[in-house]
C-alpha cells in the first residue's frame, strides 16, 4: 500500500539540459522516502528538460526533505538540476474525466515575432476561454500554437466564432477553431461517443 | 494525444481542402399516407413531411456551426410515390408531386427524391400512370426528383419501360426547353437502385427502410486531390499502390467527418442514423473534382488510355478507408463522374477527349453510371433508350448500381454549350455517335432476361 492519496501532496518541477537518466535517478529518490507518484508531465524543448510531477508522500514528510533527498542526485551531475517543491491542495482523481462537449482545438498560425504567445493567450482570458494542453511548432518561415481549450466559460461557439475572425484580422495570424471531436475523428481508429 | 502534425493535416483538410458533408439526407416513410381521395393523400404527405422533417435544416446549419463543417444540402427521399399513390391516375400524381414541392418549399429542403417506381419486374398499373406523369410533374414542380429501377441482377432489364422512358426524358427536355432541357436533370433511370442512396437525384427511401432514418453523403474529391499532390511533391517516385494508400487513409478522415456529423444530426433530432455514403461527389468549383484526381494520377486528359484503370484504383481505395471509418457503409458508394457537375471532365469533353463510349467504360468500375450529360435535343428517343439500356447491362451483368441522367438540350447540337448553373454545372454538349442506328433493338420490347451467376468471366 503506498501513502493515504490526496493528503500529502507535492509538486515537483525539475529543470535541466537533458541527459540520459534524469527521470530514473528522481524517481528512485522519491520511491526511497515512500512517495507515490500520481501524474507526470515531461518534455525536451530545443534539448532542455522539463518536468513537473504530482507525488503523494506518507503524513508525516516535509517539504524540506524531499528537497535535500532530491538535490542529491546533483551529486551525480556536472550541471545541477534546477529542483522546485511545492505542497499543493489537489484532488488526485483516478481517472481524468473531461467532458468533451465544449472541447475544441485553437490553431493559431503566422510569423515568429514578439508578444505572439501572450496576444493570444490573453484572448483566450478574456474571453473566457481555459486551456488545458498548449505546444508550438515550427512549418518553415511560420510558428504554429497548438491549443486544447475548455471554452463551456465562454459567450458559446458564434460568439467566440466572431471575435477570432475580428482578432485574426488584426493581427494577420490564421486562427481556426475546431471541435476535438473532429480532430479525434479523423486520427483515431475509435469513433469518440457522442 | 494527437500529435501536432496530425492537428495540422486535420485543420488543413477542413479549411483550405473544401472538406464539406454534401448532403444530409432524410428518409420518411410514406406509405401509411395513402388515403381515399388524391387530396386528402397530398394532405397527410404533407403533414407528414412538415411535421418528421421541421427541424432538419435548422439542426444541420447548428452542427455545422458547432464542428465548422458545412452541410451543404440538406435533403428529404422518400416511400417510391408509385407506392404511395396506387391505385391514383396520372393527374393525381401530378398533384401528389405539387404537395411534396410546397411541403419542402416551406421547411427550406433544397431537394426530395422519390417521386419513383421500381418496374424491374415489370410495371404496374400505378407504376405506368407515375411514369406517365413524370414530365408534368417535374416542370410543374421545382424542388422533386424523379427516378424509375428498370433492371436488376435477379430480375433482368425491363426494356418495354427503358423504351417508355427514352421517350420521358426527350418530353421532360421539351417540357422545359427555355431552360436548355434542364427537367431531364432531375430524372434519372436505374438498375440496382439503392433504398439508402443520400444524393440526387436518385434518391428513394426504399420499402426495406426503417419508418424514418438519416442518412449522409461526404464529399471530398478535393480533400484527396490535395493529399495525393503533397504526397507526390514530398516523393516523385510514389508507386500506384503507395497512392492507393493515400486515398485510402483520406478516404478514412473524409467518412469520419461525414460519420460524426451525421451522428450529431440524428442524435439532436432523436432519428436513427442509416448510413454514409462514401461516394466521391464532385461541385463545379475548381479543385473539387474527380477528373482532377485522374489527371493527379497520371492521365494528362481524363478519357486517355489509362483512365479507366485510374479510377478502378481511385474507387476501390475509397471504399476500403470508407468501409473501416463507418459503422454502416451504404448508398452508392463509389466516384461519381457527372459531367456537367465536374470541370475536369466538362473540360475534357470540350478538348474532345472524353467521349460518351469512354464514359461508359469508366462507370463499369465507378459509380453511379452516364451522369449528367448534356446531348444534343435532336437525338431520339429509341437511341436515348439504347443508351439506358447499355449501361443497365453494366449494372446488370456487374452487379453494381448503374444509372443514366442524359439531357437532351433543345436546338442544341454536339460542342454547343450548356449551363445549367448552381451544382447542377455546365459543359459542352457531348456528341452522339450512331444515332438512329438502334431503333430495331428498341422496337424488340419485352426483357432482357436476369444472368447467371455461375460460369463468370
Amino acid at each position: 500500500m503506498g501513502p493515504e492519496r490526496n493528503s500529502n501532496i507535492f509538486a515537483i518541477s525539475i529543470m535541466s539540459k537533458d541527459r540520459i537518466g534524469i527521470i530514473a535517478s528522481i524517481s528512485k529518490k522519491i520511491v526511497e522516502i515512500g512517495g507515490d507518484i500520481a501524474d507526470i508531465r515531461q518534455s525536451v524543448l530545443c534539448g532542455y528538460f522539463t518536468m513537473i510531477l504530482l507525488v503523494a508522500f506518507p503524513h508525516a514528510t516535509k517539504k524540506e526533505e524531499i528537497e535535500s533527498k532530491l538535490s542529491s542526485v546533483n551529486n551525480l551531475y556536472e550541471e545541477p538540476l534546477l529542483i522546485s517543491v511545492k505542497q499543493v491542495d489537489v484532488k488526485i482523481n483516478d481517472s481524468a474525466v473531461v467532458p468533451v462537449e465544449h472541447n475544441y482545438v485553437l490553431t493559431v498560425t503566422g510569423r515568429d515575432q514578439i508578444g505572439f504567445v501572450a496576444s493570444i493567450t490573453c484572448f483566450c482570458a478574456e474571453n473566457g476561454i481555459n486551456i488545458l494542453d498548449l505546444s508550438t511548432t515550427r512549418k518553415n518561415e511560420l510558428y504554429i500554437m497548438i491549443l486544447f481549450v475548455d471554452i463551456s466559460h465562454s459567450e458559446g461557439i458564434n460568439k467566440l466564432r466572431d471575435s477570432l475572425t475580428n482578432l485574426q484580422n488584426e493581427t494577420g495570424f490564421e486562427i481556426v477553431l475546431q471541435h476535438y471531436n473532429i480532430f479525434q475523428a479523423v486520427n483515431e481508429i475509435n469513433l469518440p461517443l457522442i | 494525444m494527437i500529435r501536432p502534425n496530425e492537428f495540422l493535416e486535420t485543420v488543413d483538410m477542413i479549411q483550405k481542402e473544401k472538406l464539406d458533408v454534401r448532403t444530409v439526407t432524410m428518409g420518411i416513410n410514406l406509405l401509411d399516407c395513402h388515403r381515399e381521395t388524391v387530396s386528402e393523400t397530398c394532405q397527410a404527405i404533407k403533414e407528414k413531411i412538415k411535421h418528421q422533417a421541421a427541424d432538419l435544416v435548422n439542426v444541420c446549419n447548428q452542427v455545422g456551426s458547432e464542428y465548422s463543417i458545412q452541410v451543404v444540402n440538406k435533403r428529404i427521399a422518400v416511400t417510391p410515390i408509385a407506392n404511395v399513390g396506387a391505385g391514383f391516375t396520372k393527374e393525381g400524381f401530378i398533384e401528389i408531386a405539387r404537395a411534396l414541392d410546397d411541403a419542402i418549399s416551406e421547411i427550406g429542403i433544397d431537394l426530395l427524391g422519390g417521386f419513383s417506381a421500381d418496374v424491374a419486374g415489370g410495371s404496374s398499373f400505378s407504376d405506368l400512370e407515375l411514369i406517365a406523369s413524370i414530365p408534368e410533374a417535374l416542370t410543374q414542380t421545382k424542388r422533386v426528383c424523379s427516378s424509375v429501377n428498370v433492371g436488376s441482377s435477379k430480375h433482368g432489364i425491363n426494356l418495354d419501360a427503358v423504351n417508355l422512358l427514352g421517350r420521358t426524358i426527350k418530353e421532360l427536355s421539351e417540357k422545359s426547353k427555355e431552360n436548355s432541357g434542364f427537367a431531364a436533370a432531375k430524372f434519372v433511370v436505374f438498375t440496382n437502385q439503392p433504398g439508402n442512396n443520400p444524393f440526387m437525384a436518385g434518391a428513394i427511401h426504399g420499402n426495406d427502410q426503417p419508418e424514418i432514418v438519416i442518412n449522409v453523403g461526404v464529399s471530398g474529391p478535393g480533400v484527396i486531390a490535395r493529399a495525393l499532390e503533397r504526397k507526390i511533391n514530398q516523393n516523385p517516385h510514389m508507386t500506384l499502390n503507395e497512392l492507393a494508400e493515400v486515398i485510402k487513409h483520406t478516404a478514412f478522415r473524409v467518412t469520419r467527418c461525414g460519420e460524426l456529423i451525421g451522428r450529431e444530426v440524428a442524435r439532436k433530432l432523436s432519428i436513427p442514423f442509416g448510413v454514409v455514403d462514401l461516394s466521391l461527389a464532385p461541385t463545379p468549383e475548381a479543385g473539387d473534382s474527380v477528373g482532377e484526381i485522374l489527371q493527379i494520377l497520371g492521365v494528362d486528359d481524363v478519357g486517355a488510355p489509362g483512365t479507366t484503370a485510374a479510377l478502378a484504383l481511385l474507387n476501390d481505395a475509397v471504399k476500403k478507408g470508407g468501409v473501416f471509418a463507418s459503422q454502416s457503409v451504404g448508398g452508392l458508394s463509389g466516384a461519381f463522374i457527372p459531367v456537367c457537375e465536374d470541370k475536369v471532365l466538362a473540360d475534357a469533353v470540350k478538348k474532345g477527349a472524353l467521349t460518351i463510349e469512354k464514359l461508359e467504360a469508366m462507370t463499369s468500375v465507378c459509380s453511379v453510371g452516364l451522369d449528367m450529360i448534356p446531348i444534343p435535343g435532336s437525338v431520339d428517343a429509341n437511341t436515348i433508350s439504347a443508351i439506358i439500356a447499355d449501361e443497365m447491362a453494366i449494372g446488370m451483368i456487374n452487379s453494381k448500381t448503374t444509372a443514366v441522367r442524359v439531357i437532351p438540350v433543345p436546338g442544341k447540337d454536339a460542342g454547343d454549350f450548356v449551363a445549367f448553373g448552381g451544382l447542377f454545372g455546365e459543359s459542352v454538349i457531348m456528341a452522339i455517335h450512331n444515332i438512329g442506328k438502334s431503333s430495331r433493338f428498341a422496337s424488340f420490347g419485352g426483357k432482357i432476361p436476369a444472368p447467371i451467376f455461375s460460369l463468370k468471366n
